[in-house]
């Protein structure tokens, strides 16, 4: 696989932990293995500084977070709000409009192109 | 990836030294970094146990893990926004909260008799009024764009949150001085009703000192923090 700057994973974070939450409710660890997994390893960041991006989402209101008690351990487990599901319809439509316009652009392809 | 510089002594858990290491270098509310050292120790315990159900050994497998979570002062640096923001918002609601609990007393001592004769006169019986009404707005919008608002507001940054802190405090702080100033040169006698007022006062330009020191900290520890001035939405509209 080629090199991915993590900088430019790192600005649509919020984005792709949504996504990864879409799927279903999954504790941070879950959320940041699955990142890596669907991402073919191009996702490093070190695995303790996505958790804080977790919680701003969790203070933007579009996830929240209940602890539960696995195997004698607390456990926090993230889910998407109505508002999260709502962010991200939002932020897939943006992004595939952008995504096709740069392949458009660097296939040299005139754009926009027609359906 | 670089590996972890904590130092586990001889015998002891991977896990627990790079905790114990993270929790040294956290600052912010205390139930804040109880909850992130717990939600760190069970994912980290949960990718050690990953790592042995694949023949890892235990000891080597916490090791990996942690290495895998990044240097204790990397996490600590990238949670440092996120407790300044907590600490910002819990100053902000506790002065919104108890700021009638002071207020009252002097409302009580220092309104215009009767109270009804309008507001230039309530005024000019309570000169600090202009004050506590900046406090109320700085509070109110620190506390809304740094909470849900921020998915359509510009989000306050951390620092900019802690100055908010700040200033909260400084208002607050001025113009209890100012009202027990201008109450004692006046009123050579004290009725209870002053004294309370008085005290409440102190008492909170007390805390405040507290709040403006905790505030400092905060700030030396999210000057490290990546500012991001932009709100969750813009993460797909900027791409």
């Amino acid at each position: 696989m080629l090199p991915m700057r993590s900088e430019l994973l790192k600005g649509h974070l919020d984005t792709l932990l949504l996504a990864v939450l879409a799927a279903g409710p999954r504790h941070g660890y879950a959320v940041i293995d699955a990142l890596r997994t669907d991402t073919a390893g191009a996702f490093d960041l070190p695995t303790g500084t996505v958790y804080p991006a977790l919680h701003r989402l969790e203070r933007a209101g579009l996830i929240d977070s209940d602890w539960q008690t696995v195997q004698g351990r607390r456990r926090r487990s993230y889910r998407l709000t109505p508002s999260g599901h709502a962010a991200l319809g939002e932020q897939r439509a943006v992004w595939e409009q952008f995504s096709a316009a740069i392949a458009a652009v660097l296939g040299r392809q005139t754009w926009p192109a027609t359906p | 990836m670089a590996g972890n510089a904590v130092t586990t002594p001889v015998g002891g858990s991977p896990v627990d030294a790079y905790l114990a290491e993270i929790a040294r270098l956290l600052r912010g509310p205390r139930r804040k970094r109880a909850r992130i050292l717990t939600e760190l120790r069970d994912d980290l315990q949960q990718a050690a146990d990953d790592r042995i159900g694949s023949g890892v050994p235990p000891l080597r497998a916490e090791q990996q893990a942690t290495t895998a979570f990044g240097q204790p002062r990397t996490v600590a640096a990238a949670f440092a926004g996120e407790l300044a923001i907590a600490y910002a918002r819990r100053a902000a609601a506790t002065y919104i909260v108890t700021g009638p609990l002071v207020g009252i007393w002097w409302l009580l001592l220092l309104q215009p008799r009767p109270w009804w004769t309008g507001a230039a006169a309530l005024l000019a019986a309570i000169p600090v009024l202009p004050a506590v009404g900046a406090v109320v707005a700085t509070a109110a919008a620190t506390l809304a764009s740094t909470g849900t608002l921020i998915r359509w507001l510009p989000e306050t940054q951390p620092r900019r949150a802690l100055t908010a802190t700040t200033v909260i405090v400084a208002l607050t702080a001025a113009a209890d001085v100012t009202i027990i100033a201008t109450y004692t040169g006046s009123q050579p006698t004290w009725p209870p009703l002053a004294i309370l007022a008085v005290s409440a006062s102190l008492t909170r330009t007390a805390c405040g000192i507290a709040t403006m020191r905790h505030a400092a900290v905060l700030r030396i520890a999210a000057a490290g923090h990546r500012p991001r001035r932009h709100t969750v939405r813009d993460d797909a509209r900027g791409m």
